[in-house]
């Protein structure tokens, strides 16, 4: 039996077994088809690097072209991404635990593919970092689904968000048709009053003839004594007078052409108007309140039938408040929707930026129930007392300004009361 | 002249035409209660210048909306009259609003007008205002 001396250290021992166990790491590396890296450090550097033959497929570069070119791993990180990788080095050659990273590289046929990268650290029997491994699993299927996912998300959400507006913008149109449609419908029923008016104004007016004469030649034959015949008397004219303002009311309505329409100012018609009622202001107990614009631009219009639009919505302020209240007439000039914002729905006659003029009238009245908000232009429709008003005075606002080309809009004002919104095109000045 | 109390006194002569008989009835028993006027009330329109130059007015009181010859034709009629064409002409209208007509000084077009229903404190205004103006116009 042959006993072969002993003549190899225990050293030298260590590291056969050492070199051993590393080509045995490599043939078993070089026996995984996936993208497997050793990195063997030195002194807590990186000194090469041994990328298995699964790394072509994942790459595209085969194990010698890495071999050859020491930089090409790094070369083929995208740009972008190698930040994040060098921190990854950087980290596990610190020692430190470092989570899988998902990066870009640039495959060697110009693609772009996504790459998991995990490491795991290599110690000695010292715990010294000796070398560490990595895999670079190729998860391009999975990003790109993920980003088809992720567009189709975005996608989702900008189709929900058209939807909404389109929904939004479905709801405004069919808004703005059924305000169109009442528009259509009071506009008919003005028209069909007028024209009934002018046939009906002229038979009514005669009887209404016959009972005034009939008064005026009764009144002075009317026995002094007699105190009831004379308020009987006195209550048939009112009666006849009130008749005849209904008539009036209804005359202004069918009335289409005598128009006289030239450049004037509007606020000379405001004043003219409240001079007209100061007998009922002063009645009233109300105090008014002029806002009116000193450089207004002309307005196109026929001045005495803007003024009985005037005098029509100041008789409704002031019926409408008690004593002490106030009324406010404002004027202002401005393009339209801009500088000046009104309700646009109730001015759809006007473009945005369209240079206008603008009257408002509002009172501190107790102001319209929501429900009536609708009606104040219809024909006969009132909220006065039984023989306080004819229902009239808004209908023909509404006629005389529709002529004008204009608008007007009645809505509650926020502090309580009513205030009538009236917009008119402005001259050129 | 009209003899009144032995006394001859110079009343005016008016003709009202109406087709509407209740008001050339009224305005004539109106109008003659202050004892200026003297009318004659025509319902007629076409019997209506037969009657003028029968009656020789001072003024015409004339409806404008009436069947057969309207107030406009009537009063053309009137003026191609020569016994009648300087006779002063007031419209009564139910066409026009007092407003309309007052806010144009009582003529439309050139034309006097009163507008229906008128009370008769109008019409006495307008009576005094127009007798003796010497022509339509």
């Amino acid at each position: 039996m042959n006993i072969e001396p002993v003549t190899k250290s225990k050293k030298q021992t260590t590291e056969q077994a050492t070199l051993e166990s590393e080509q045995r790491y490599k043939r078993l590396l070089a026996s995984v088809t996936d993208y497997v890296y050793a990195v063997t450090v030195e002194d807590g550097r990186a000194v090469s690097t041994f990328h298995g033959p699964g790394c072509e497929a994942v790459t595209g570069y085969t194990s010698d072209e890495f071999q050859q070119d020491q930089q090409l791993w790094y070369r083929m990180i995208k740009e972008e991404d190698r930040p994040a990788v060098l921190e990854q080095a950087e980290r596990i050659l610190k020692g430190q635990e470092t989570p899988p990273l998902e990066h870009r590289i640039i495959h060697k046929d110009g693609s772009v593919r996504w790459i998991r990268n995990t490491t795991v650290p290599r110690k000695d029997a010292q715990g010294r970092l000796v070398a560490y491994d990595g895999l670079g699993y190729d998860i391009t299927d999975r990003k790109q689904a993920e980003e088809r996912l992720t567009r189709a998300h975005a996608e989702l959400a900008a189709n929900e968000e058209a939807l909404k507006r389109t929904l939004e913008e479905l709801r405004a149109a069919n808004q703005e048709l059924k305000e169109t449609q009442l528009q259509l419908i009071q506009a008919a029923r003005l028209e069909s009053v007028g024209a009934l008016a002018a046939g009906v104004a002229h038979e009514v007016k005669n009887p209404l003839q016959t009972i005034l004469m009939g008064l005026d030649y009764l009144v002075p034959n009317c026995p002094a004594e007699n105190e009831n015949l004379a308020m009987v008397l006195s209550d048939m004219r009112e009666a006849v007078t009130r008749a005849n303002t209904i008539i009036l009311g209804l005359l202004q309505l069918s009335a289409q052409t005598d128009f006289e329409m030239k450049r004037e100012d509007l606020n000379g018609s405001v004043r003219r108007a409240l001079n007209l009622v100061k007998a009922q202001v002063i009645a009233c107990k109300v105090s008014v309140v002029r806002k009116l614009d000193a450089h207004l631009p002309p307005v196109k219009m026929d001045r005495g039938k803007i003024e009985q639009v005037f005098i029509n919505l100041l008789i409704n302020a002031l019926q409408a408040m008690s004593p002490g209240g106030v009324l406010t007439v404002t004027t202002r000039a401005g393009q339209f929707g801009e500088n000046l914002k009104v309700n646009e729905t109730a001015f759809r006659q006007f473009s945005r930026g369209e240079q206008v003029v603008l009257a408002e009238v509002q009172d501190t009245g107790t102001g319209i129930a929501a429900v009536n908000l609708p009606k104040v232009f219809d024909p006969f429709f009132t909220t006065k007392p039984v023989g306080e008003g004819t229902g009239l005075g808004l209908s023909v606002v509404k006629k005389i300004v529709d002529f004008h080309g204009g608008g007007v809009d009645i809505q509650n004002a926020p502090l309580g009361g009513v205030v009538v919104t009236l917009v008119l095109r402005a001259e050129p000045e | 002249m009209v003899k009144i109390n032995g006394m001859e006194t110079e009343k005016k002569r008016i003709l009202v035409v109406d087709d509407e008989p209740s008001i050339t009835r009224l305005l004539k028993l109106n109008l003659e209660q202050t004892n200026e006027y003297v009318v004659r009330a025509e319902n007629d329109s076409e019997a209506a210048v037969a009657a003028a130059e029968e009656f020789q007015p001072d003024l015409i009181l004339l409806d404008v909306m009436m069947p057969g010859l309207d107030g406009g034709e009537l009063a053309s009629r009137f003026e191609a009259n020569p016994k009648l064409k300087s006779v002063p002409i007031v419209f009564l209208t139910a066409a026009a609003t007092k407003s309309e007509v007052h806010a144009r000084g009582g003529k439309v077009g050139g034309l006097r007008f009163l507008a229906k229903p008128v009370e008769l404190s109008e019409v006495l205004a307008c009576l005094k205002q127009h007798l003796g103006e010497g022509t339509n116009r």
